[in-house]
């Protein structure tokens, strides 16, 4: 997977990005870049931005100074039905989606493509079909959607991005609300999709040994808005740089995940 | 999506439409038999008594009822759908009751200086009026989160519009009170042919121009967010919504006064049979069930103390407020 992104350009760009809202900037100078097939992973202690620069990234937000390109092209020069063809978004926010059977939700997805009435097409049937199996939720399909458990929840949303065909997946926080073992299905099929896809992920996570498993590079926000190390997870997840990024007093990371970042430091050194 | 259940409502609706029509032409302070109406919608018989109570009367009063009560069922939807809450609707928000303040006043006006309003300034008056409270409410869901607030802040505007109205009324010339009060009340008595011509294509305009808007609607139920990121043009969006939403019940206002409940209890009792709030449906279903739903209220309305005939507006609370209540009962024990 890794390999074949390698040779790619990057789908996602940022050039000296300043994100945040109204003129207040809270992620300064970021430079990021997403190739296909590619998890690409952003980690920082809470209120660093994370969320704000993946909004700027996916155009809810306007830049306050650089700018974002996708496929090469500057974001703002797309018009907005042509964008939605090419990204896809999970947000933290949970959407209201009364009454709406999971599959009625999932094929929201194709709505960048279906015509004036939203009337879905034969393909646009089966697209959401083979959305639905590769995320495993075929099952799910008549249930409604306010009744199903939160990790059911989240591969419905991420079906629902599937279908829409993109090239790029923005996804924030989307393991927030899962415990472990969902956590753990939800990225091997996040895994799963980018292999099978080649898209590009590029999403927030708060638990930095996840980030470690699943990502193929770790974007660190720090605290004051600045993006302070881009790296493999190798190269990123070392006790002074993840206790330095999180704020935490020597010693402390070691406690926590003693074995977690002993395993680390072994891999590391072979 | 229940298919079997969208069609059995449309059918039970379309049945209902029809067996109401029929009662209504029928049934009124002088009845008619069966045989006397088909002979007279079928000669266009406007001569006789009968022939001048069913097309002069009736029929007007009927169309009226429909296209309205549909007209303020839509609203009520497309309301519900742009503050993501079921319990929103012109009535409630005060929309209507602001609606009625600018007409009373134009009503007034026009009174006093011995002129006759046209049916399209009577609707641009209630237009101003829903948009200026409309404004209000917005004003406020900007600064309070809760829906609940928002629905109180609603009622009470509404009181102050009303209250407004109501003195207005007081010192309105004597000889036209009765006709204002009779009109502030909410009844579709007063709606004549002639309104009936400008009615129908502004309603016809505005329910066809809604259900245009099913696929972003649809998208919207996800949040805004997600509606934007599947490329719905939120402000754009927003703006027909409202737009739509307050020349439909500025229309009704206009004609009929205020009518209460219709435009929650309509697609919430949509809502439970159909089993799914996807615009498409709702919308056409909406507008039935608001046409019967009136059709039905004003039969009562007519018919049971008559030949005193009541408001519109409390036969629709009647019926639509204990829907309302239900339906808040039902949300509170978390289905």
């Amino acid at each position: 997977m890794i390999n074949k992104a390698v040779n790619r350009e990057p789908v996602i760009k940022t050039e000296n990005l300043d994100s945040g809202y109204g003129k207040k900037v809270i992620v300064a100078g970021a430079e990021i870049k997403v190739k296909p097939g590619e998890i690409v992973s952003l980690i920082g202690p809470n209120g660093a931005g994370k969320s704000t620069l993946l909004r700027t990234i996916a155009g809810q937000l306007e830049p306050i100074a650089g700018s974002v390109y996708i496929d090469g092209k500057e974001r703002h020069g797309y018009a907005s039905a042509e964008i939605a063809r090419k990204q896809a978004v999970m947000l933290t926010e949970r959407p209201p989606a009364e009454r709406m059977s999971c599959m009625e939700v999932i094929s929201l997805g194709r709505y960048p493509y279906t015509g004036r009435l939203g009337i879905l097409s034969q393909d646009d049937r089966r697209i959401v079909q083979e959305a639905m199996e590769l995320v495993h939720v075929s099952e799910l399909a008549g249930s409604s959607y306010d009744q199903i458990s939160d990790g059911q929840k989240q591969r419905v949303l991420l079906a629902r991005a599937v279908c829409q065909e993109p090239e790029i997946m923005i996804l924030d926080e989307p393991t927030a609300y899962l415990d472990i073992k969902h956590k753990l299905e939800f990225l091997d099929l996040l895994r799963d999709l980018t292999g099978k896809r080649g898209i590009a992920v590029i999403m927030s996570m708060h638990e930095p040994e996840l980030a470690h498993l699943v990502s193929d590079r770790v974007i660190c926000v720090s605290a004051d808005g600045r993006v302070e190390m881009t790296g493999t997870p190798d190269e990123v997840f070392r006790d002074e740089i993840i206790s330095r990024l999180y704020g935490l007093d020597d010693g402390r990371l070691r406690d926590l995940y003693t074995g977690f970042v002993r395993s680390l430091e072994g891999s590391a050194g072979c | 999506m229940n298919k079997k259940r969208i069609i059995i409502s449309y059918s039970v609706l379309g049945i209902l439409l029809l067996v109401l029509v029929i009662m209504n032409i029928l049934m009124g302070s002088s009845s008619m038999t069966a045989g006397d109406a088909f002979r007279i919608l079928f000669s266009h018989d406007n001569a006789s008594k009968f022939g001048r109570i069913v097309w002069d009367i009736r029929m007007p009063r009927i169309i009226a009822a429909a296209l309205l009560g549909g007209a303020l069922a839509v609203s009520g939807f497309l309301l519900q759908t742009f503050f993501a809450n079921p319990i929103a609707g012109p009535y409630i928000l005060g929309i209507s009751s602001g609606a009625k303040l600018v007409v009373a006043c134009a009503m007034v006006f026009a009174l006093t200086h011995g002129l006759l309003l046209h049916s399209l300034v009577m609707i641009t008056a209630a237009f101003v009026g829903s948009l200026a409270v409309t404004a209000v409410i917005l004003f406020i869901s900007g600064r309070v989160r809760s829906m609940s607030v928002l629905i109180v802040c609603g009622v009470m505007v509404g009181y102050i519009c009303s209250a407004v109205t109501e003195f207005l009324i007081t010192f309105a010339d004597d000889s036209n009170i009765v006709n204002l009060h009779n009109w502030s009340m909410g009844s579709f008595s007063a709606v004549s042919w002639d309104n009936i011509k400008v009615i129908t294509p502004v309603v016809a305009a505005a329910v066809l121009m809604s259900f245009l808007l099913s696929k972003p609607m649809n998208a919207f139920q996800m949040g805004e967010r997600y509606a934007l990121s599947v490329g719905v043009n939120l402000k754009a969006f927003r703006l027909s919504l409202i737009t739509l939403s307050s020349i439909l019940s500025a229309t009704v206002t206009a004609f009929a006064g205020p009518v209460s409940f219709v435009g929650i209890a309509v697609p919430h009792l949509i809502r439970s049979v159909t089993d799914t709030s996807r615009p498409i449906v709702m919308i056409p279903q909406c507008f039935l069930g608001g046409s019967v739903f009136c059709l039905l209220c004003d039969l009562l309305a007519r018919n049971l103390f008559a030949p005193t005939e009541m408001s519109i507006s409390s036969m629709t609370a009647v019926f639509g407020a204990p829907v309302v209540i239900a339906m808040l009962i039902g949300r509170k024990s978390g289905r």
